[in-house]
Order: C-alpha cells, then sequence, then structure tokens
C-alpha cells in the first residue's frame, strides 16, 4: 500500500541500521502473517472443514443458482430503494431548508428521528404492525420501505451538505439575472450539486446493501435469507456463511472503489455525512 | 389491540414492560460502550502498524480494514454466531454481538485515525524535523493534536452507530434482550403495535442527540488545545 504525503513525511529517509530495521520488521511480520495463516488452515483442518461433505454443495448448479437469485433480490432491492431515497432525501431536504419555520422543524425532526434508529427496528416495525391492522404487505416492501427510509435522511444531509459547496456567487447570479427560487434551483445550483455529491452517493449504496441483509428478518429472497435457506438444509455452516461474507465484501469493496474512482475522476471530495 | 386509547396503551405499556424497556436499554448500552472502546483501542494500534514503514504490516491492516468496512454487520454475526463454532470457537450470543462490532468498529475507526493523520499538512512535518524534533516530538506535539481534533466527529458518529448497530443483536438469541430485540419479543407476543416502537425509537434517538451533544463539546475543547 503506497503512503501518502503525510506518512512519507512522518518518517526520514532510513539510513543503513533503519533499512535494516525496516527488513527485519518485514520479514518478521512476514513470518507472523505466514504462521497465522498456517495456523488458521490447521485448525480448518483439525475440525474436517476440508471434508468434500461440506464443499461438494458449492459443486452443484442449484446451490449458485439459489445464491445468484439471492444476490440478483439483494440489487433488486437495494437499487429501488435507492431510487426512493434519491428522490425522498430531496424533498427532506427541501424541508430542511425550507424558508417556513414549521415545514423545516419537522423535515428536521424526521431526518434526526430516522437517522438515530436502528433501520432493523423499521423492518421489524412493518413486519409486525401492518398485519396487527389487516394490511397486507410484500416481504419486498418491508425490507425497500425501511432501507429508503433510512438512506432518504442520510441523502438529505448528503443534499445539504452539496447545496451549501455550490459557491453562494451562484446563486446571487441567477438571482440577479431575475430566476424564481424553483429556476435558482433546478438550473442553477441543483446541477451543481449533482456534480459535487455523485461519489458519495455511491458510496451510501454501500450501507444500502448492508441494510438490504435484514431481509433475513422478513424472508426477503435476498443473499443473505438464501444462505439461510442453504445452511438450514445441509451440513455445512462455515463454508456457506464464508461464501456468502466474500460476496458482500467484494461488492461492497467495488462499489467503494468506484466511489473512489469516481471522486479523484471529478475531483470532488466525498463528503461525511 | 388491549386499549382503545394511546393513552391507554401507553400506561399499559409503561407499567407491563416499564421494567423491561430499561433492562433492555441497558443491554443496549453496554454493548455499545464496550464495544465502541475496545474498537477505538484495537483502531489506535491498527492504525500505529498501518502507517509503520513496514510494507507487509501496511498491507494486512489495509486488508482487514477493507474486509471489515464493508462486511454487514449481520453477516459477520451470523458468522461469528454459526459458522465459528463449527471449529471449535463457540461464543456466548453477547460476546458474539460484542465481537463483531469491535471488529467494524475498528476498521471505521483506524480509517478515521488515518485520515486524521493525513490531513496533517506534511510541509508542517517537514518544517518540525528540520527545527530538530525527533520522531516522538513530531508525533506528540505536530501530528497528534491536529489529528485528535479533526477525528472526534467521525469518532462521535461511530459512536452512536455503533450503538444503533447492536439492535443487529435482536437476530441472536440475547439472554437479556436488547432494545430491538425486546420491541419484537413483545410485539410477537402482544400486538401492542405503534407505540411499542416509538418509545424504543426515542430511546435510539435521544441516545444519539446526547452524545452527539457531549462529542461537540469535546470537539470545541479540542480545538483549543490547538
Amino acid at each position: 500500500m503506497a503512503m501518502t504525503p503525510t506518512e512519507a513525511a512522518l518518517f526520514e529517509a532510513a539510513g543503513p541500521r533503519a533499512r535494516r530495521r525496516i527488513l527485519i520488521g518485514t520479514i518478521a511480520t512476514s513470518l507472523v502473517f505466514a504462521a497465522l495463516v498456517v495456523w488458521l488452515l490447521m485448525r480448518l483442518d483439525a475440525n474436517g472443514q476440508f471434508d468434500p461433505q461440506y464443499w461438494d454443495l458449492f459443486a452443484s448448479v442449484n446451490t449458485w443458482k439459489f445464491l445468484g437469485a439471492g444476490f440478483i433480490g439483494t440489487i433488486r432491492a437495494s437499487l429501488s430503494a435507492g431510487v426512493i431515497a434519491l428522490v425522498g432525501g430531496l424533498v427532506l431536504m427541501f424541508g430542511r431548508i425550507s424558508g417556513i419555520a414549521p415545514v423545516r422543524w419537522l423535515a428536521t425532526a424526521v431526518i434526526e428521528f430516522v437517522r438515530g434508529t436502528p433501520t432493523l427496528l423499521f423492518i421489524y416495525f412493518f413486519f409486525l404492525v401492518p398485519s396487527q391492522f389487516g394490511i397486507h404487505m410484500s416481504t419486498y416492501w418491508m425490507v425497500v420501505i425501511p432501507v429508503s427510509f433510512y438512506a432518504s435522511a442520510v441523502l438529505a444531509e448528503v443534499y445539504r451538505a452539496g447545496v451549501q459547496a455550490v459557491p453562494a456567487g451562484q446563486r446571487e447570479a441567477a438571482e440577479s439575472l431575475g430566476l424564481g427560487r424553483w429556476q435558482v434551483y433546478s438550473s442553477v445550483i441543483l446541477p451543481q450539486m449533482f456534480r459535487i455529491i455523485v461519489p458519495t452517493m455511491v458510496t451510501q449504496l454501500v450501507v444500502v446493501v448492508k441494510d438490504t441483509t435484514f431481509g433475513y428478518v422478513v424472508t426477503y429472497p435476498e443473499m443473505m435469507q438464501n444462505a439461510k435457506v442453504i445452511v438450514a438444509n445441509s451440513t455445512s455452516m462455515l463454508p456457506v456463511y464464508l461464501i456468502v461474507a466474500l460476496i458482500y465484501i467484494l461488492v461492497n469493496y467495488a462499489i467503494s472503489r468506484f466511489a473512489r474512482w469516481l471522486s479523484s475522476r471529478s475531483d470532488v471530495k466525498i463528503l461525511v455525512a | 389491540m388491549h386499549q382503545d386509547s394511546l393513552w391507554g396503551t401507553m400506561s399499559y405499556l409503561a407499567g407491563r414492560f416499564g421494567h423491561d424497556y430499561v433492562m433492555s436499554y441497558g443491554v443496549t448500552l453496554r454493548i455499545g460502550v464496550i464495544s465502541f472502546i475496545i474498537g477505538l483501542l484495537l483502531a489506535i494500534l491498527l492504525t500505529m502498524a498501518r502507517i509503520s514503514p513496514i510494507p507487509p504490516l501496511r498491507t494486512a491492516i489495509s486488508g482487514y480494514v477493507e474486509i471489515f468496512r464493508n462486511i454487514p454487520v449481520l453477516c459477520l454475526l451470523l458468522f461469528i454466531v454459526y459458522g465459528l463454532p463449527e471449529v471449535g470457537l463457540t461464543l456466548d450470543y453477547e460476546p458474539s454481538v460484542i465481537a463483531a462490532l469491535v471488529l467494524v468498529s475498528s476498521a471505521f475507526g483506524c480509517d478515521n485515525l488515518r485520515s486524521g493523520i493525513n490531513a496533517v499538512d506534511p510541509g508542517q512535518i517537514e518544517a518540525a524535523r528540520s527545527l530538530g524534533l525527533s520522531f516522538g516530538g513530531i508525533t506528540r506535539s505536530i501530528v497528534l493534536p491536529q489529528a485528535l481534533s479533526t477525528v472526534v466527529q467521525p469518532m462521535v458518529t461511530l459512536f452512536i452507530s455503533v450503538i444503533i448497530s447492536s439492535s443487529t443483536g435482536a437476530l441472536v438469541p440475547i439472554a437479556h434482550n436488547e432494545l430491538t430485540g425486546l420491541v419484537s419479543q413483545i410485539n410477537t407476543k402482544e400486538a401492542l403495535g405503534i407505540p411499542t416502537f416509538v418509545v424504543a425509537a426515542l430511546f435510539y434517538v435521544a441516545t444519539g442527540l446526547v452524545i452527539g451533544a457531549i462529542g461537540r463539546i469535546i470537539e470545541k475543547r479540542a480545538v483549543i488545545w490547538r
């Protein structure tokens, strides 16, 4: 991993003694890590985790088909929640910066409430409460609505940071040209805001993907839920959870890398929401 | 529904489950605070290794951070609870939740600390070195004071999200239920509806607001220290 300029500045150019120490450190840590890996593999082997009985379900096409269906469920729920949040966040943001005080208070309260409450609590809410009133809801919406709630509240704050990052002169110039409030936003501020926040929006997609794992609770067929079904029908726990964890990590890592690439390409920082 | 009016439901709820709510909130706080503190200490160690000039150490810590930043907490928790016993490592449920949150929060904490350190202008470090300060002196009086003050806000956010994430514990049978688990339990026993959720949510939101307020005070102090 490359050093950043600050990290590089922390350490002086190494002399012969420091170079030797770094070399010793490199060898020592490499040995420790190698030993760790060997110990881990031995531990797995000692518990019979390499037995074919635990792994041969991955040789079957059906396992992958089922996991793949779960993966598509995850993507479907994530994208729906993401799209809803794009709009929901914008509505909340306009409420948050509204000139009408009660609207502003309400939007602020909603944002703080949703951001401060676990998404899982909302999932349980939509899982348990509508049925108490005799309302039938599909498991898909039980996942998508709560996940989009949280994402909307976070995006509202991201949008707001983006609006603030647009230079004030832009608004003043637009107003002095005689544009109305709506036009100032729609043709001057929002287009620039979106350019600023696109990388941040992409990083928020990671949170959305993570939140859809709560499909596990309401039995919506996303990847975590489908993994649960596979585990229930086989003897292999560790391999299934390991593979699923790896897929999640790779997907989210790819999304974060994409966000970082967007951020460096368009030279805008990823905002912290 | 047991009671018709909202007030009736609330007083029934307070009488029948008030004690449970307070106990569960205690469990939520306990899990959150323990996980965050251990996570923070681990994050400091990880960051030291992460910025050390030893390449394999840096690579390994980067890998650790990417893994635990990107894994969903639920996925990690299920792995710890149902996967690890297969290799003879069985933790009780609450330690499992804490372990999952420690792994995740240490990764995010390490990232926060590292970006705090990288916010320090390299020119300042070079200037300090040319004035003859040692490595320890540079770290103590130039890097850490600035890094720590920029890191307060993200760490406060992390603390709040660790407390919120402790709700994932509702999905494994914790003996003393935490807040979210309690609400689902109440609603499977008696359909008390919306108020049960609102009360729990207010506990979480209030906790977040209080921590946020304390964080802002600390941040102000940290700025003065500079």
